[in-house]
């Protein structure tokens, strides 16, 4: 946490994002050293969705600093410029964001864009080496034998791992990955996971997640949003549930709770926490 | 954007089943109308010997003319009433003359259905960018291009035919641009409505790997627009390929021209050949066009 500006992959600096004339974000100092794994938390509409576009160079500051793999993001970068960062940032995202009509291997090759260029790209005639590090990815996530299958033949589960088979050929140095396993099941969400962290092994990885079942699996280090603002930021085992408890409890305080805030049960919180 | 209001539906009027047996009864009402007004004007005969002229004319049907290019009469005599021999035909020959010149005709056919169809495509398509919603083009121009397509959709082909016979004369370029024209409208619709399901987020996907505007086009937007676009195209040419036959009635060139010939001449064994190739025609690109458009799915 303490580590110099130089190591760090994401650096802000009192930032604020804003749509119209509604704040998003709002974050004072962050800063996430490389090889970090950390958890995003927060209810609907906190920012975290934000911030991960702002990270991607999908959406500007209106003010402070960023720095994301030491590139300063404060104007709107060139466009050149913008495609530099975002062959080193991976993105897995909450839809299942495969090119539908193309084969798994295809989509795969998606992720050696960055580096292939001309008419080999435009073509889909992906040099060999290409095509056999993309094999090697799609073996990674146990979907060889599905390479000629159609995206849009997939299941939910079978086009996550090729999403992240994509970032596995993609090698980002950044991931970023926004509620990975929000259309999964909880068996498939575990396995996505797994495979996540796995191909994130030289990298760092940001994810949002709503299941806090799956923080121990993704995260050493959680981040709670709350109003575009952090509410805390911890080490996985000094996280409670009474902490994920007060992030997701709604606005009006006690008067006009959804749900009642059990004392002593951590399971009715995760149940809740689930939605 | 602003959103409209929905425009109140027939059905909001209409619904139940008080609405649907008023409907019922208006449809009645029109039905009744149309039949007794043509009755009190008595234009509903069938003219003077129906049955003797349904049996002569089905009867010359069933005799299509090519039968004669082998079993025609090589010496068919002409007389006049008093004997005189006036000249010798042979039947033979006469309808192998008419086949080729029949064959002509379909290949012509072909031809301006083939260029009508791609040349309307062709124009359609920078309309249907304009008037797809999921590309925001400015407003006015989506306006007019929407206006654009639906007038030249209104507009029947047989209506362009005859204004561009008067323009560029006789002939298959008038048939071209004519069907052209017409399905100018209808490419326009499709082609803006598979433009209009792009899936966006698989676009963004695929600029996020860092992806250049080309290379995005090329893996994420061809892929998914092409298959449609080729769907719709063969959809269209098959029609055309049906709406071009007919064209030749008003000068447009191809078998219409040959159709208007036969029955002008109450030659209606001709007629059934020329129907028949028209039959075969259709019926093979219908089927090859719909093979084609299955696998591209």
């Amino acid at each position: 946490m303490n580590a110099a500006p130089s190591s760090a992959a994401i650096a802000l600096k009192s930032l604020a994002c804003s749509a119209g004339d509604r704040t998003l974000l709002a974050i004072d100092e962050l800063v996430v050293a490389e090889g970090e794994r950390v958890a995003i938390v927060g209810h609907n509409g906190a920012g975290k969705t934000t911030l991960l576009r702002l990270l991607s160079g999908f959406m500007p500051p209106a003010q402070g600093t960023a720095e994301v793999l030491g590139r300063a993001l404060e104007e709107p970068l060139p466009a050149a410029e913008l495609r530099l960062l975002r062959q080193e940032v991976g993105q897995v995202l909450q839809g299942l964001h495969l090119v539908a009509r193309l084969s798994a291997l295809e989509n795969v090759l998606i992720g050696s864009l960055g580096r292939v260029t001309g008419w080999r790209s435009w073509t889909r005639c992906y040099p060999p080496p290409e095509v056999a590090s993309a094999e090697t990815s799609l073996h990674a996530v146990g979907l060889l034998a599905h390479a000629r299958t159609r995206a849009d033949r997939l299941s939910g589960g079978e086009k996550q791992k090729v999403a992240i088979a994509r970032l596995l050929m993609q090698r980002p140095r950044l991931i970023l990955a926004d509620e990975p396993t929000a259309a999964l099941d909880p068996s498939a969400a575990a396995e996505v996971c797994h495979l996540l962290v796995k191909a994130a092994r030289q990298a760092t990885l940001i994810t949002v997640v709503h299941n806090p079942a799956l923080l121990p699996l993704l995260a050493e280090r959680v981040i709670g949003l709350r109003h575009g603002q952090i509410a805390f930021d911890l080490p996985l085992a000094r996280v409670s549930d009474q902490e994920l408890g007060d992030l997701y409890r709604p606005d009006g305080g006690t008067e006009h709770r959804l749900w009642q805030a059990p004392s002593s049960t951590p399971s009715a919180i995760r149940s809740v926490a689930f939605r | 954007m602003t959103v409209l209001a929905p425009p109140p539906r027939l059905g909001d009027h209409f619904g139940g089943r008080l609405g649907f047996l008023g409907l019922a009864l208006a449809y009645a009402l029109l039905v009744a109308a149309c039949v007794v007004s043509l009755l009190a004007e008595n234009e509903l005969s069938l003219g003077r010997n129906p049955l003797a002229n349904l049996v002569k004319t089905a009867g010359e049907f069933a005799r299509p003319s090519f039968v004669d290019v082998w079993f025609g009469n090589p010496q068919l005599e002409y007389r006049s009433d008093d004997g005189n021999l006036l000249r010798v035909e042979n039947r033979q020959e006469v309808e192998r003359n008419h086949l080729a010149a029949l064959a002509e005709a379909t290949w012509t056919t072909i031809r301006i259905a083939t260029l009508g169809s791609l040349l309307g495509a062709i124009l359609a398509l920078p309309l249907a960018v304009l008037t797809a919603r999921n590309l925001s083009a400015p407003r006015p121009l989506a306006w007019l291009a929407k206006g654009l397509l639906d007038v030249t959709r209104s507009i029947h082909t047989l209506v362009f035919g005859l204004v561009l016979v008067g323009i560029v004369g006789l002939g298959p370029t008038a048939g071209i641009l004519a069907i052209a024209l017409h399905s100018l409208g209808s490419y326009g619709k499709l082609f803006a409505e598979s433009i209009e399901t792009l899936d966006m987020a698989a676009i963004n996907a695929v600029r996020s790997v860092g992806a250049g505007p080309v290379q995005v086009f090329f893996n994420a937007i061809w892929p998914a627009v092409l298959p449609q676009f080729v769907s719709s195209h063969l959809y269209i040419w098959e029609f055309n390929i049906r709406d071009s036959t007919i064209l030749g009635i008003i000068g447009a060139g191809g078998l219409g021209l040959l159709i208007s010939e036969a029955t002008s001449l109450f030659q209606w064994g001709r007629l059934s050949t020329v129907l028949l190739v028209v039959f075969l025609l259709v019926t093979t690109f219908d089927a090859l066009s719909r093979r084609i458009r299955k696998a591209l799915l």
